[in-house]
C-alpha cells in the first residue's frame, strides 16, 4: 500500500470503525483513536525518513484518474512541506486524542466529527488535484461547527456560526477563483502540477489572485478577517481548539501557497507589497489586542493572529524572488513550529479549565504554586510564543524577520520589535495568572495538578518543540531543498 | 583529555543536572542539590583543564543551512573565553554551596537548584560561543534563567513584577543586538566570531564605517539592556528581588556580565567604530555616574549593592570603549569575585536579622559575624579600589589608559565616580559596623560553615587577584604595561578622599549619619528618586503601550468584529422580516399579486 494512502486512509478505517462500535465502549473508542493517531504519527515519521531532500520535489506520488470527462484524478503526493505538515498534524491529532481522554459526553460522535476533521486535512496536504484539494478542505472546515457546537463552552452558538460562516464566505471566494483558474488554463485538468506548467495571463493572474489569498487567508487569521478565530477558539473544546489552531490555519497558509503563489506566481507578486503590509499589521495589530484580553483563550487566539501573521509575512516575501529563500523557510518552519506551540497553548489551558471551570485570567494567581506542572508547560508554551531561543519558533521567526529586513526594512524592524510585544503580553498571563499570592478559591487544585497520562500528549509537544528548537537541521535540511525547487519554478 | 571531551563537560554536565533534576527529583531535593553541585564542580574542573591547556583552535560543526545562510556551532577557547569560564564556573559553584545553607527551608530547592544549573549552562555556552547567533540564543537563555531565579518567590507579586521587568527591559536591548546580528548576516552570510573579527577579512573591512558604526551600536543596545546601562538598567535594582545568592550570581559573573562580555567578545569592531565606541564610552561615564549617586543614598544594602555594580559595569565598558581590552577583561574578573563576595556577605546579614536596611543590620548586631564582616570590609575596600586589593589594579588600568588616550572629560568623570564608589561603599561599611546605638542581646546564630566557606574563598580572592594582572594580560596575548607610581596618586587620592568623607558623614564618634549630599537638597532629591527614570518611562512608554492596546482592542471589539456582526445580524434580520411575506394570510398574497399584475400591466402599456 503507498504511503501516503495508507496515512490518509488511517484516519477514514477509524471513522467507519468508530461509526460500528457501541456508544458505550467509550474506553474502545478512546483507544482506537489514540492508535490511530499513533500510527499516523508512525507512518508520518516513515514518509519524513523517506523522503529524499537531495532531489527534493514531489514524491510519494500516486495517481488514480476518476473522473476522465472534466480531468479529476486521486492525485497524491508531497514535497517538502507536505511532509513536515503531514507531520504536524498527525501529531496534533494524537495529543489532541490524549487530551481529550477524559471526555465523558458524547465520546463516540466527538471522536467521529474530530477524525473526519482530520481526514480532511491530511487530504489537503497530500493533494495535487485542485478538485480533490477543495474537497478535503471542506471536509476539514465542516466539522468545527457541531464540535464547537456541542462539546464548546460559552458562546458557542454564536462562535459555532460566526467560524463557519467566516469560513464559507472564504469559501465563497475560493470557489469562483479555482473554478476561473481551470477554465481559463483550459488544459481540462484539475491537477496541481499540470496547471502549475501552464502560464496564466499576468492581468488574469492578478485578477484572481486576491480570491484565492484572501480565501484561503480568511482560515490563516489574515487580518482583517481573522475575527472568528480567536471567538472560535475560546468557545471550542480543548482538542478542537488544537487541531484548530494547530493545522486548520496552516490549511490557509499552505492553500496560498499551494494554489497561489504556486499556479498564479506573477498574481502574487503583483499583491505582494499590499498583503505584506496586512501581514505586519496582523502581527502588530494582534499582539497590542491580546495584551487587553482577560481570557486565556482569547490571549492564545489574538496570539495566533499575531504569529500567522509571521507566517504570511513570509509567504509574501518569498514571493518577491528567489533572493528571500529564507522567507519561505521561515515560513514553512513557522506554520509547524506555530502549529505544535498552539496544541500546547490549548492542550493545557483546556486542562486548567477543565479542572477550575474557568478561564478568565484575573481569576487566578499565584496558580503556580497550586499546579505546578500544568502551569510549567503554560510557560514553556508561552516561551515558545515569545520567540525565545532554543524553542522551534525561534528559528522560523529568524528566518522571516531576516527576509524582511532584507526586502522591507522598516516593516522588519517593526516586526522585530513586535518581539517585545508579544513578550508583553504573555508576561502578563503569567503575572496575572501564575505568579502573585495563590488564590485561596483554587486550594483544591493542589490535588489535581497534571500527572501520569496527562503528561503524556504535553511532553511530546514539548519534545518536539525543543528538539527542533536546538536541532533546526532536521527540518530545514527539507524545508530548504523543497524551497530551493519552489522558487526555482520562476 | 581531549579538548572536545573537557569543553563538552563544562558545558554539558550542568545542562544534565538541570534536566535530571528537574524531571525526576522534584520530590527528593537534597538529591537534587548533591546533583547540582556535583554537576557544578565538573564544570569547574573541567574549565580549570581546559584554561590549564591553554588557546587552541576554534572547534566548529555544521548547525544548519538556510538558502546561502550557513550557521556554526562551536566552541571558542581563547584567551578571554578560557578566563572567564574559569571565573563563571568558579562562582557559580561557590554560590551553589553558599545556597545549601541559605536555601535550607525553601520548599522549592529542587527548582532553584536546576535553575542555578541551567543557568550556568546557558552562561557557559554564551560564554565559549564560536558562532554570533550560537551567542545570542544563550545570550536570551542566560536572560531566560534570569527572569526565573529572580522571580524564583513568584508568590511574592514584588519579585515576579521584578522579574518581568527585568525580562522586558533586557528583551528591548536584546532587539536591538538581534537587528544589529541579522544586519551582519545580510552583509557577510556569516557568524563565524573569528572569521568577523579578522583584521585583514574580516566584518570591518568589507563595510563602510558608516555600517559598521550602525551594527556596533545596535549591538551595544543589547549590550546596554543586559549590563544594565543608562537608559535601560532600571531592571537591575528591582532584580534584588530574587534570594541573595542569585543576585550574587547575576550581578558578578553571569547576566550583567554578559553584556561587558560580549563587547570583549567584539572588541575590534568597535574599535573600529569610531562613533559607536565614543558613545558607548559616554554612555557608560555617565551611567557609572549616574549609579554611584543613587548609591550614595539608598539605605536597602542590597539595592546599594545593585546599583554599584551598575556603575561598575560602566567602569567594564568605559576601559573597552577607550581600547583597553585587557582592562575591562581585568576589571570584569575582579569585580565578579569582589561583587559576588559582598552580596553573599549581606546575604547573610539579611539571612540572620531579616532585614535590608543596613541601618537595621548595624543596630542588630551585625559587626558580630566576625567571618562576614571581614568579607565585606575587604571586599568593600577592593570595591572602592584601596590598594592593593584586587580593585586597584584594574580600576587603576582603566584610569591609566582613559588617560593614555587623552580621554580627559571622561577620566574626570570616572575620578568622579571612583570618588563615589569609595564613598557609598563605606558608608554601607560604616552604617553596619558602627551602630548610631548599641546592639540590643545577640540573638543572631553565627553562619553555618557552609556560607561561611564561599565568603572566605572570595574574600582571598578579592585579596589576592590584583596581583594576578601580567598573567591575565598574558592570558590575552597582551604585554601588560607598567605604570609609574605618580600616575597611581589621583587613583589613591579619590578613594581616600570618599572614605575620609564617608567616615566624617557616618564613622567617626558623633557622625551626623546624613550623607553630605543632603545638604544639597534638589540633589539629594533627585539621586534618592533614582532619578525619575521609572516615572518617566511609567508616563511615555508604558503609558503609550498601555493606550495603544486599549485603542486597538476597541477597534477590534467594535469596528472590525462589531461590523461583521452588525451586517450578520442585518442579514439574519433581513430574513426574519422577509417572513412576514408569508405570512399564511390570503388577503396579503393577493395584494402582493394584484400590485405585481398592476406593475406588470403598467410596464406593458408603458411600451
Amino acid at each position: 500500500m503507498p504511503l501516503l494512502s495508507s496515512i490518509l486512509l488511517t484516519p477514514v478505517i477509524t471513522l467507519i470503525i468508530l461509526l460500528l462500535m457501541p456508544q458505550k465502549a467509550v474506553r474502545g473508542i478512546r483507544l482506537i483513536c489514540a492508535l490511530s493517531g499513533l500510527l499516523t504519527c508512525v507512518l508520518s515519521l516513515q514518509l519524513w525518513m523517506g523522503y529524499d531532500p537531495t532531489s527534493g520535489g514531489i514524491q510519494f506520488e500516486e495517481i488514480i484518474p476518476w473522473v476522465a470527462a472534466i480531468g479529476i484524478s486521486y492525485h497524491l503526493g508531497v514535497d517538502g512541506f507536505g511532509v513536515i505538515l503531514v507531520m504536524l498534524n498527525s501529531i496534533v491529532y494524537f495529543t489532541g486524542v490524549l487530551t481529550m481522554w477524559d471526555l465523558e459526553d458524547r465520546v463516540k460522535e466527538y471522536f467521529a466529527f474530530m477524525v473526519l476533521l482530520v481526514i480532511g486535512v491530511f487530504g489537503v496536504f497530500m493533494s495535487l488535484d485542485l478538485f480533490f484539494f477543495f474537497f478535503f478542505y471542506e471536509i476539514a472546515v465542516v466539522p468545527m461547527y457541531p464540535l464547537i457546537l456541542i462539546w464548546g463552552s460559552g458562546n458557542r452558538a454564536y462562535a459555532g456560526m460566526k467560524l463557519m460562516l467566516f469560513l464559507l464566505a472564504g469559501s465563497a471566494l475560493l470557489f469562483p477563483g479555482l473554478l476561473a483558474i481551470y477554465h481559463h488554463a483550459g488544459l481540462n485538468t484539475f491537477d496541481i502540477i499540470a496547471l502549475s506548467a501552464h502560464t496564466f495571463d499576468p492581468q488574469f493572474q492578478i485578477f484572481v489572485y486576491p480570491f484565492i489569498y484572501i480565501g484561503f487567508g480568511v482560515l490563516a487569521g489574515l487580518f482583517p478577517f481573522h475575527g472568528w478565530s480567536p471567538t472560535g477558539h475560546v468557545a471550542a473544546p480543548s482538542a478542537v481548539s488544537m487541531l484548530h489552531a494547530g493545522v486548520l490555519m496552516k490549511l490557509g497558509a499552505f492553500g496560498i501557497l499551494t494554489v497561489g503563489i504556486r499556479l498564479l506566481p506573477e498574481g502574487a507578486a503583483y499583491w505582494a507589497p499590499t498583503f505584506v503590509v496586512l501581514a505586519v499589521i496582523g502581527i502588530i495589530y494582534g499582539a497590542y489586542v491580546a495584551m487587553r484580553q482577560t481570557d486565556f483563550k482569547f490571549v492564545i487566539g489574538f496570539s495566533s493572529v499575531s504569529h500567522m501573521g509571521i507566517v504570511l509575512l513570509g509567504l509574501n516575501l518569498a514571493i518577491l524572488g528567489p533572493v528571500v529563500i529564507d522567507a519561505l523557510n521561515g515560513a514553512v518552519f513557522q506554520m509547524f513550529a506555530h502549529g505544535i506551540m498552539t496544541a500546547l497553548f490549548f492542550s493545557t489551558a483546556g486542562y486548567i479549565y477543565d479542572k477550575s471551570h474557568s478561564k478568565t485570567i484575573t481569576d487566578f494567581g499565584g496558580l503556580g504554586k497550586q499546579m505546578p506542572r500544568a502551569v510549567s508547560i503554560f510557560i514553556v508554551a508561552g516561551l515558545c510564543g515569545a520567540g525565545l531561543p532554543g524553542l522551534a519558533s525561534f528559528w522560523a521567526e529568524l528566518l522571516v524577520f531576516l527576509a524582511a529586513l532584507k526586502t522591507y526594512p522598516i516593516a522588519g524592524v517593526i516586526v522585530i520589535l513586535g518581539l517585545v510585544l508579544t513578550a508583553v503580553y504573555i508576561l502578563r498571563v503569567f503575572n496575572l495568572a501564575f505568579f502573585g499570592a495563590p488564590n485561596p478559591k483554587w486550594e483544591n487544585l493542589k490535588a489535581q495538578d497534571m500527572s501520569g497520562l496527562h503528561l503524556i500528549p504535553r511532553a511530546i509537544l514539548i519534545a518536539v518543540l525543543v528538539i527542533f528548537g536546538f536541532v533546526p537541521r532536521l527540518m530545514l535540511d527539507l524545508i530548504n531543498s523543497t524551497t530551493m525547487a519552489f522558487l526555482g519554478n520562476f | 583529555m581531549d579538548t572536545l571531551t573537557l569543553i563538552l563537560l563544562t558545558t554539558i554536565s550542568p545542562l544534565a543536572c538541570f534536566i535530571i533534576a528537574i524531571i525526576f527529583l522534584v520530590q527528593q531535593p537534597r538529591a537534587a542539590q548533591g546533583l547540582v553541585l556535583f554537576g557544578s564542580a565538573v564544570s569547574l574542573l573541567s574549565a580549570i583543564g581546559l584554561l590549564a591547556q591553554g588557546p587552541v583552535e576554534p572547534l566548529r560543526f555544521l548547525w544548519f543551512q538556510s538558502g546561502a545562510i550557513q550557521l556554526q556551532f562551536g566552541f571558542i577557547l581563547d584567551g578571554p573565553s578560557l578566563m572567564f569560564g574559569v571565573v563563571v564556573a568558579f562562582i557559580t559553584a561557590c554560590i551553589m554551596l553558599y545556597s545549601i545553607g541559605y536555601m535550607a527551608h525553601d520548599p522549592s530547592k529542587t527548582r532553584y537548584f536546576a535553575m542555578l544549573s541551567f543557568f550556568a549552562w546557558s552562561m557557559l555556552s554564551f560564554v565559549y560561543a564560536v558562532d554570533l547567533l550560537q551567542s545570542f540564543i544563550f545570550w536570551e537563555l542566560v536572560g531566560l534563567s534570569s527572569f526565573f531565579l529572580i522571580g524564583f518567590w513568584f508568590e511574592k507579586p514584588e519579585a515576579a513584577g521584578a522579574a518581568r521587568k527585568a525580562f522586558l527591559m533586557t528583551r528591548v536591548g536584546d532587539v536591538g543586538l538581534f537587528i544589529g546580528i541579522l544586519l551582519i548576516l545580510q552583509l557577510v552570510s556569516n557568524f563565524d566570531i573569528p572569521s568577523l573579527l579578522d583584521p585583514q577579512t574580516g566584518l570591518s573591512t568589507q563595510v563602510s564605517p558608516g555600517i559598521l558604526n550602525a551594527i556596533t551600536l545596535l549591538i551595544f543596545i543589547g549590550i546596554m539592556g543586559k549590563s544594565a546601562q543608562f537608559p535601560l538598567h532600571t531592571w537591575l535594582p528591582d532584580a534584588m528581588e530574587g534570594p541573595t545568592p542569585v543576585s550574587a550570581l547575576l550581578h558578578s559573573a553571569t547576566m550583567v556580565a554578559a553584556g561587558v562580555f560580549l563587547m570583549i567578545r567584539l572588541h575590534p569592531l568597535f574599535m573600529a567604530a569610531q562613533d559607536t565606541a565614543l558613545i558607548v564610552l559616554s554612555i557608560a561615564t555617565f551611567t557609572a555616574i549616574l549609579a554611584s549617586t543613587i548609591a550614595m543614598v539608598d539605605t536597602d544594602i542590597k539595592k546599594v549593592l545593585a546599583y554599584s555594580s551598575i556603575s561598575q559595569l560602566g567602569f567594564m565598558l568605559m576601559a573597552l570603549a577607550a581600547g583597553s581590552l585587557f582592562a575591562g577583561v581585568f576589571h570584569l574578573i575582579t569585580h565578579a569575585v569582589f561583587k559576588a563576595l559582598l552580596f553573599l556577605c549581606s546575604g547573610i546579614y539579611i539571612h540572620a536579622y531579616h532585614t535590608n536596611s543596613m541601618a537595621e543590620i548595624g543596630r542588630s548586631g551585625g559587626r558580630r559575624l566576625k567571618a562576614t564582616t571581614i568579607g565585606l570590609i575587604i571586599g568593600g575596600a577592593a570595591l572602592s579600589g584601596v590598594p592593593p586589593l584586587a580593585g586597584f589594579w584594574s580600576k587603576e588600568e582603566i584610569f591609566a589608559q582613559l588617560g593614555h588616550n587623552g580621554f580627559n572629560i571622561y577620566m574626570a568623570g570616572a575620578f568622579l565616580a571612583a570618588f563615589l564608589t569609595a564613598y557609598y561603599t563605606f558608608r554601607m561599611i560604616f552604617l553596619i559596623t558602627k551602630p548610631d546605638q548599641a546592639p540590643a542581646s545577640d540573638h543572631s546564630h553565627p553562619e553555618p560553615l557552609n556560607m561561611k566557606a564561599p565568603v572566605l574563598i572570595l574574600t582571598l580572592g578579592a585579596i589576592a587577584l590584583g596581583f594576578f594582572g601580567s598573567n591575565i594580560a598574558h592570558g590575552l596575548g597582551l604585554i601588560p604595561q607598567h605604570h609609574s607610581v605618580i600616575l597611581m596618586i589621583p587613583t589613591v587620592g579619590v578613594v581616600i578622599l570618599g572614605i575620609l568623607i564617608a567616615y566624617l558623614d557616618y564613622g567617626r564618634d558623633n557622625a551626623p549619619r546624613t550623607g553630605f549630599i543632603s545638604k544639597i537638597a534638589p540633589l539629594n532629591t533627585l539621586f534618592t528618586n533614582k532619578w525619575y527614570i521609572d516615572e518617566v518611562y511609567r508616563v511615555t512608554i508604558v503609558a503609550i503601550t498601555h493606550a495603544l492596546s486599549r485603542i486597538l482592542h476597541w477597534i477590534e471589539n467594535h469596528v472590525l468584529d462589531g461590523n461583521y456582526d452588525r451586517f450578520g445580524l442585518g442579514i439574519l434580520r433581513t430574513g426574519v422580516k422577509s417572513t412576514r411575506i408569508q405570512g399564511g394570510w390570503m388577503q396579503l398574497y393577493l395584494g402582493w399579486a394584484i400590485i405585481l399584475l398592476a406593475v406588470v400591466a403598467l410596464y406593458l402599456g408603458l411600451q
